[in-house]
């Protein structure tokens, strides 16, 4: 992917480490990547410049997140916006996605979440109807619901299914704890105790899929999560 | 001027004195009233006698009248026939009683305050003899009354006054005495402040007024040192807590850094931060989680459901913890068991529960979850294990934030320290309540009891289905 065509993302954060972090992030990611310190500075930049996407923290100084949203929206402007805070009160959020947010992280946030959620934004109208996923001699299909290697069946529960589909749709992404058990578990409450759980799905998936061949493709993350890639 | 006296003592004072003078008063009244009218009753008395027998001799003897009012036991009679005065006492006509008869017909016996400024009980009665019609008029002094009633009026004057003095007097000092304990419980209980919570006010007899006063005062200041015990601990536990991934993400990132290491070897050194970060994040969210408890933030969007179901759903989710460890996880529900909840909530209560349960029950142990309507009718949520069980000194702090039985254990099996805590929270949002049974060496075994849901067991008992 070339710089010409990558997605341009204006990132609105007053912390300069988390700007920072987020900018060499999603620029190894190949976004073309904008950063604003401030309210204001953000607003300017929305004015002059076509973004394909912000990402908008919701406590700045001067003019806060949902002030500058609330303007953009106004102005007709529908560019995609996932609200970052570090509040992460019920009204807060709503308050975020009434104004017209897209989506909403609540800070600390897992890197590789942040990554899953714009793309699924941006994803968002195109219709991916992928009935058979696969990876390298792994294939998963939606309708029979067989899961092959090469040519040797793969047994999996109703979970181990949904998690190996899960990791296909993000292969070669990282995937964390906290993605999984939003998205394949559906619990929302970060508290719910659920990583011991993921991790032996994960373990057993991986015995499953990986076990009778010299090729592992589900791998551990240190510190972040998992990832269903090819060796290399 | 102020109406109402800021002193309870002046206002019970005035009170007592109040109703003491409304008492006095009245009692006062009817005595002089009562006085009064028997020794009116004792004159008119009298008087009736004085006529029987002035009656008597004008209609039996008239010519003997004469006699009786020169020498008749009557001090004071007039007979008449018409204008003419057939025979008056003399004392009659001495003090000029005449005039209080003239102009005046027969009648009841009244008061009439002669030309000598004394008072004198008259009485007129018309009698009709043959041929004749007599007016018959008898008399009595009535001085003698008037003085005892007046040397009565002074007495009570003089005294209800000088009684009312006093009753004020012992009232104002009676009230002080039985206020002053009160006055040394306010400046005993000013005393004790935040830093003083230990001490408390002295009972000198726990069943009387001031006694329960100070036991009540006593009690919330317990609970309070309570609170407050809790908070100091669960500040320093809270930062100790906070302080342990923080210490580990410095200390491996200062050394990571020191040493010089290939890229694989940086990477481990990030990852392990990164573990220590996540840990630090979870305990974050459970602390948000019990903070929100305790602002009463909590969203709750409590909806008929299905208890079995749920236990069912955390068990399917976590059975595989189980499976690793060889355990045997079962659900025993016998029907569906409604409850009013907020689903989220109570299922992280239930997860709570069985987590732990598979935590610190031993390999190929038993754990049994339990759906039911207890006998009297609430619903029930039982988790037991046959794991090593808790002993008693534990059992009454294992709901408390951060309290731990074996700390090292604990954080090692990732806990925060916070699971249990966040579920009696969970439960009691719930209107629910938490217990605790367990024999150290046999197991324990949580009960979660909630009130059943009134619309579904109506539903259930209707004779239609």
């Amino acid at each position: 992917m070339t710089m010409v065509n990558a997605m341009h993302i204006l990132v609105i954060e007053d912390e300069k480490k988390v700007a920072e972090a987020l900018r060499r992030g999603l620029e190894a990611e190949s976004y073309r990547v904008t950063v604003a310190h401030t309210g204001e500075e953000g607003f300017f930049q929305l004015n002059s410049e076509l973004f394909d996407f912000v990402l908008l923290d919701l406590m700045l100084p001067g003019r806060n997140g949902i002030e500058i949203l609330g303007t953009l929206r106004k102005r007709g402007i529908e560019t995609p916006v996932i609200i970052l805070t570090a509040r992460d009160g019920v009204e807060d959020l709503v308050l975020g996605l009434d104004s017209g947010a897209d989506d909403y992280l609540v800070k600390p946030f897992a890197f590789p979440e942040l990554l899953a959620r714009i793309r699924l934004i941006l994803r968002r109208g195109k219709k991916d109807p992928q009935l058979r996923l696969s990876l390298a001699d792994l294939t998963l299909d939606m309708v029979t619901r067989k899961v092959t290697r090469g040519s040797e069946q793969i047994e999996l529960t109703v979970k181990e299914f949904e998690l190996l589909e899960y990791l296909l749709r993000n292969q070669g992404r990282i995937v964390s704890r906290e993605m999984l058990s939003r998205d394949v578990w559906q619990v929302k409450d970060r508290s719910t105790p659920l990583d011991n759980v993921i991790d032996v799905h994960i373990a057993r998936l991986r015995r499953k899929v990986g076990g009778p061949f010299d090729k592992k493709l589900v791998k551990t993350v240190r510190g972040l999560g998992f990832v269903l890639k090819e060796e290399g | 001027m102020r109406l109402k006296p800021r002193s309870v003592r002046i206002r019970l004072t005035l009170w007592y004195t109040a109703a003491l003078a409304g008492l006095v008063l009245c009692f006062a009244l009817g005595i002089y009233t009562f006085v009064r009218s028997s020794l009116l009753r004792q004159i008119d008395d009298q008087l009736e006698r004085d006529l029987a027998t002035v009656t008597r001799v004008v209609r039996d003897e008239p010519n003997e009248i004469n006699e009786l009012a020169q020498h008749g036991s009557v001090d004071f009679f007039q007979v008449s026939e018409g204008t003419q005065v057939l025979a008056e006492t003399d004392s009659w006509s001495r003090f000029g009683l005449e005039k209080g008869v003239a102009g005046s017909g027969p009648g009841a016996a009244r008061s009439w305050r002669a030309p000598n400024d004394r008072l004198y009980r008259l009485r007129v009665v018309a009698v009709n003899s043959p041929g004749h019609g007599y007016l018959v008029a008898v008399s009595e002094a009535e001085q003698t009354l008037r003085q005892s009633l007046a040397s009565l009026a002074l007495i009570l004057l003089i005294g209800i006054p000088l009684s009312l003095a006093l009753a004020v007097l012992g009232g104002y000092l009676l009230a002080g005495r039985a206020l002053a304990p009160i006055g040394a419980l306010a400046a005993k209980a000013a005393e004790i402040t935040a830093e003083r919570l230990s001490e408390r006010l002295p009972v000198e007899d726990p069943l009387d007024e001031f006694g329960r006063l100070a036991s009540v005062f006593n009690k919330t200041f317990a609970r309070l040192e309570d609170s407050f015990d809790r908070l100091r601990r669960f500040t320093a536990d809270a930062s100790h807590e906070l302080r342990t991934p923080l210490t580990a993400i410095r200390s491996v990132g200062e050394v990571g850094l020191q040493e010089k290491s290939d890229a694989a070897g940086y990477r481990e050194v990030i990852a392990s931060m990164l573990e220590e970060a996540d840990r630090l994040n979870k305990l974050v969210d459970n602390l948000l989680v019990l903070s929100r408890a305790d602002s009463g933030a909590q969203q709750m969007l409590p909806e008929p459901s299905d208890l079995s179901a749920l236990a069912a759903e955390v068990t399917d989710w976590i059975q595989v913890l189980a499976e690793e460890k060889e355990q045997h996880l079962t659900v025993r529900v016998s029907q569906p068991v409604w409850a009013d909840i907020d689903r989220t909530t109570l299922r992280q209560a239930v997860i709570n529960l069985v987590d732990n349960a598979i935590k610190y029950t031993p390999d190929r142990g038993n754990i049994r979850v339990m759906v039911r309507y207890s006998p009297s009718g609430e619903a029930v949520i039982e988790v037991t294990d046959d794991g090593p069980g808790i002993s008693p000194e534990h059992q009454g702090r294992i709901f408390d934030r951060f309290y731990r039985i074996d700390q090292g254990r604990s954080r090692e099996m990732g806990g925060t320290g916070l699971g249990l805590a966040i579920t009696r929270w969970a439960v009691e949002i719930n209107q629910g309540r938490i217990e605790l049974e367990s024999e150290e060496g046999l197991g324990c075994t949580f009960r979660i009891t909630l009130p059943a849901s009134k619309a579904r067991l109506r539903v259930k008992t209707s004779p239609d289905l």
